[in-house]
């Protein structure tokens, strides 16, 4: 089902910039997908490697020349002939070389041991930063039909934690999930994680053993995303909303170009007509609002994870400092208590075991008059 | 993807374009396409280095850098020569990088008919080398075949930065010589005679529209052309010796119509009259004719002849420096200035590459 809402469908679906190195015009994501295929030979995209003879005797059958100046051909454009260094040494690749004419290695020696001068240690989340991803690489997976088709298109889309203005940084936090041309949006939507869906809801003093199967999304199912004039509704149970229809009838009421719905459920990211670069928007929870923005979409490559199984694959999660329990500084706060005098704060974080030792008797009778509310870190899924 | 530090949205980035550039530079002067005088310079260079000293998690945001820009300079509006060099930088960065797996070259949906275009412009003139080096890559699966250049994620520039292409590496504009070349004025004077007859024969001959007419509009067209190549060369530098007393006066020499009009039906426009229609269609063809062990025809809008790679592998390799500076091929308009049968035969040659 293409969507073809506010914005003109372009009748090319090769991606131009609308605003240079910033975001693209629409454009069918399948429609992209068949212009490359279109383009290329399948050896092009496939997985299997092809055969160096069969790619010399292709070569050398096109351009009409002998096996001999194959051989020369081979030869002068080998890898040997980048070598900047004696056959027998090996000069060591992890340092930056002695005496170096390259601008960026001056550049490189200069800050490593600008470095090194400040005993700056390295950061934690540098040397974490792409593992999500290289754990997957040209994984495989062990039945054959879950491997991802050759040809098939990879989105890159990542999702922004809703806007908190008094921490604005150049790096806004985010998820970067890859997702597969055939992902429906509710299967994106569903890989999607915000705190807000796991808030527990409520005041629990009196039974703090209930609490957290208590959880938001299993009470506000309703969701939509928005692409290109289109609002797309998760109608997957039957207490979902179309929670979308306030605002188109508000658009409608007010002369703004019309928008259309559609299901989430039923839309593939192959469906869509859509702007790379380009923020869109998720809405869930009534209210939690996240900026989409799709940064990549490509051809699968035979390094790729190729388990669909994995799909969608989180590739990059942001790591927010975590709110420690203020009495024992070392766990995570699990627990927001007020009108509490055992705390040193109103409202105060507690730890689940320093909530637990504090507040409750070894009987687990509540001790004084305090209320209690269960609290999900933004932290807790690093 | 690519994950900076606040502020730093791409460190190095200064740097590696001086690398990058100043290879390039060197490799321009060879005034060669062949991947054998690349490798030498890239070699003396220590350019595999540049990936040296790179700690663990930066090895794949550094090679993604580098090949990013890399991939820019293998592009139009780069000159044929640029763009080879611009293809094996690309590939000797893509076999040396030290990520592992490796950083593919991203190319973009948009731009694969530009690599098509020069990998058929480079197999037409035999620049074996380079068309091997291109396939090379496909066989490598070194690609990824994306949608855009580089990743989107709805960044701004803080700071505008200036035209980043290396101004010496960009190819002259020469659509003014291309639109307004000798068919064109041929069929601009005839369409203007036509015009002129038509006007006279539903008009008074006393009446003064017939005024209206612009009656040195071809002359004048052609002069500013002139001009504007004239001014192109000058901006350059180019020793413009031989044609000065010609081309200076050019204009008072051209608003003579009847020296225009011998001027088009001479050869020295180009291709005769029956050699229009194919061109129009914009075909390049092989010519089976070509000799193999001269210099070959440059492709593209290369104002260069380089000895092909086939021609030199029957040579058995013997480079030389001279032997790589072939004759200076020549840009079409200087041809409506001058007579040159040899400089006609090398129009033809250019003109067997259209451009676009
Ligand atoms: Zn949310
Ligand atoms: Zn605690």
């Amino acid at each position: 089902m293409a969507a073809s809402g506010g914005s003109t469908t372009s009748n090319t679906n090769i991606p131009e910039y609308e605003y240079s190195d910033v975001n693209t015009k629409p454009f069918h994501i399948g429609g992209f997908r068949s212009e490359w295929l279109s383009r290329l030979t399948p050896d092009d995209y496939s997985y299997q490697p092809e055969e160096e003879d069969t790619f010399d005797a292709n070569f050398a059958k096109e351009h009409g020349v002998s096996a001999e100046t194959m051989a020369e051909l081979k030869s002068v454009c080998s890898i040997d002939s980048l070598r900047c260094h004696p056959e027998d040494e090996q000069p060591d690749p992890e340092v930056v070389p002695p005496n170096p004419t390259l601008q960026t290695l001056i550049e490189r020696k200069k800050k490593q041991d600008y470095k090194a001068s400040r005993k700056i240690t390295k950061n934690r989340h540098d040397l974490y930063a792409n593992e999500l991803e290289r754990l997957t690489y040209g994984m495989k997976p062990e039945a054959v039909d879950d491997i991802l088709p050759e040809g098939e298109v990879i989105l890159t889309v990542n999702v922004y934690y809703p806007a908190s203005y008094d921490k604005f940084n150049y790096v806004r936090p985010h998820m970067t999930l890859l997702m597969t041309g055939s992902h429906s949006l509710a299967e994106f939507r569903d890989a999607i994680c915000c705190v807000s869906d796991l808030q527990v809801c409520g005041e629990f003093s009196n039974t703090p053993n209930i609490a957290p199967d208590f959880i938001s999304k299993d009470h506000y199912k309703s969701a939509f995303f928005y692409f290109e004039g289109v609002f797309y509704n998760d109608m997957r149970y039957p207490e979902c909303q179309d929670i979308s229809m306030t605002t188109i009838e508000w658009a409608k009421s007010h002369n703004f170009p019309s928008y259309s719905q559609a299901k989430m459920e039923d839309t593939r990211f192959m469906d869509l007509n859509v702007k790379v670069g380009f923020p869109y928007l998720y809405c869930h929870q009534g209210d939690c609002e996240h900026l989409v923005i799709i940064t990549d979409v490509r051809l699968t490559h035979k390094n790729d994870c190729l388990d669909k199984e994995l799909y969608p694959l989180l590739t990059h999660k942001h790591r927010v400092a975590t709110q420690k329990c203020s009495v024992c500084h070392i766990f995570i706060g699990r627990w927001f208590t007020t009108n509490d005098e055992f705390a040193p704060s109103h409202p105060c974080l507690f730890c689940d075991k320093c909530f637990r030792t504090l507040h409750y008797n070894e009987d687990g009778y509540k001790l004084g008059d305090f209320l209690a509310y269960p609290y999900v870190d933004r932290g807790a899924f690093n | 993807m690519i994950r900076s530090k606040r502020g730093e949205t791409d460190p190095y980035r200064k740097q590696l374009k001086s690398d990058c550039e100043s290879l390039l530079g060197r490799f321009q002067k060879t005034e060669s396409v062949r991947f054998q005088v690349f490798s030498e310079i890239w070699r003396e260079s220590n350019f595999t280095h540049i990936f040296y000293g790179a700690v663990k998690h930066e090895k794949r945001a550094f090679s993604r850098r580098v090949l990013d820009l890399a991939y820019s300079y293998f592009l139009p509006p780069l000159t044929f020569q640029i763009r080879v060099g611009g293809l094996y930088l690309l590939y000797s960065l893509y076999r040396s990088q030290t990520a592992s797996p490796p950083e593919q070259i991203r190319v973009a949906l948009k731009d694969w008919d530009e690599v098509k275009k020069f990998e058929k412009d480079a197999a037409d003139a035999q620049h074996l080398d380079a068309v091997y080096i291109l396939r090379q890559l496909r066989f490598l699966k070194a690609f990824h075949f994306t949608a855009m250049p580089t990743l989107l994620a709805y960044k701004k520039k803080r700071k505008t930065e200036k035209s980043d292409l290396s101004e010496e590496f960009v190819e002259r504009a020469s659509r003014p010589q291309e639109l307004i070349n000798g068919d064109l004025l041929e069929e601009l004077s005839n369409i203007h005679e036509l015009y002129e007859k038509m006007k006279t024969s539903v008009s008074l001959p006393s009446e003064k529209s017939v005024n209206m007419i612009h009656r040195s509009f071809v002359p004048q067209l052609r002069g500013s052309v002139l001009d504007f190549h004239k001014w192109q060369q000058n901006k350059d530098e180019t020793d413009q010796d031989e044609d000065c007393g010609e081309g200076t006066s050019s204009q008072q020499e051209c608003s003579n119509r009847a020296g225009l009009i011998a001027s088009i039906k001479s050869k020295a426009y180009g291709e005769a009259a029956e050699a229009s229609k194919s061109r129009r269609h914009r075909q390049v063809e092989v010519d089976p004719t070509s000799n193999e062990s001269g210099p070959s025809n440059a492709p593209g809008r290369s104002r260069k002849t380089k000895p092909s790679f086939k021609a030199r592998t029957k040579e058995k390799y013997l480079f030389s420096g001279d032997q790589l500076k072939a004759s200076s091929s020549t840009t079409m308009i200087s041809h409506l200035t001058s007579l040159d049968p040899v400089a006609a035969e090398k129009v033809k040659y250019f003109k067997r590459f259209p451009s676009k």
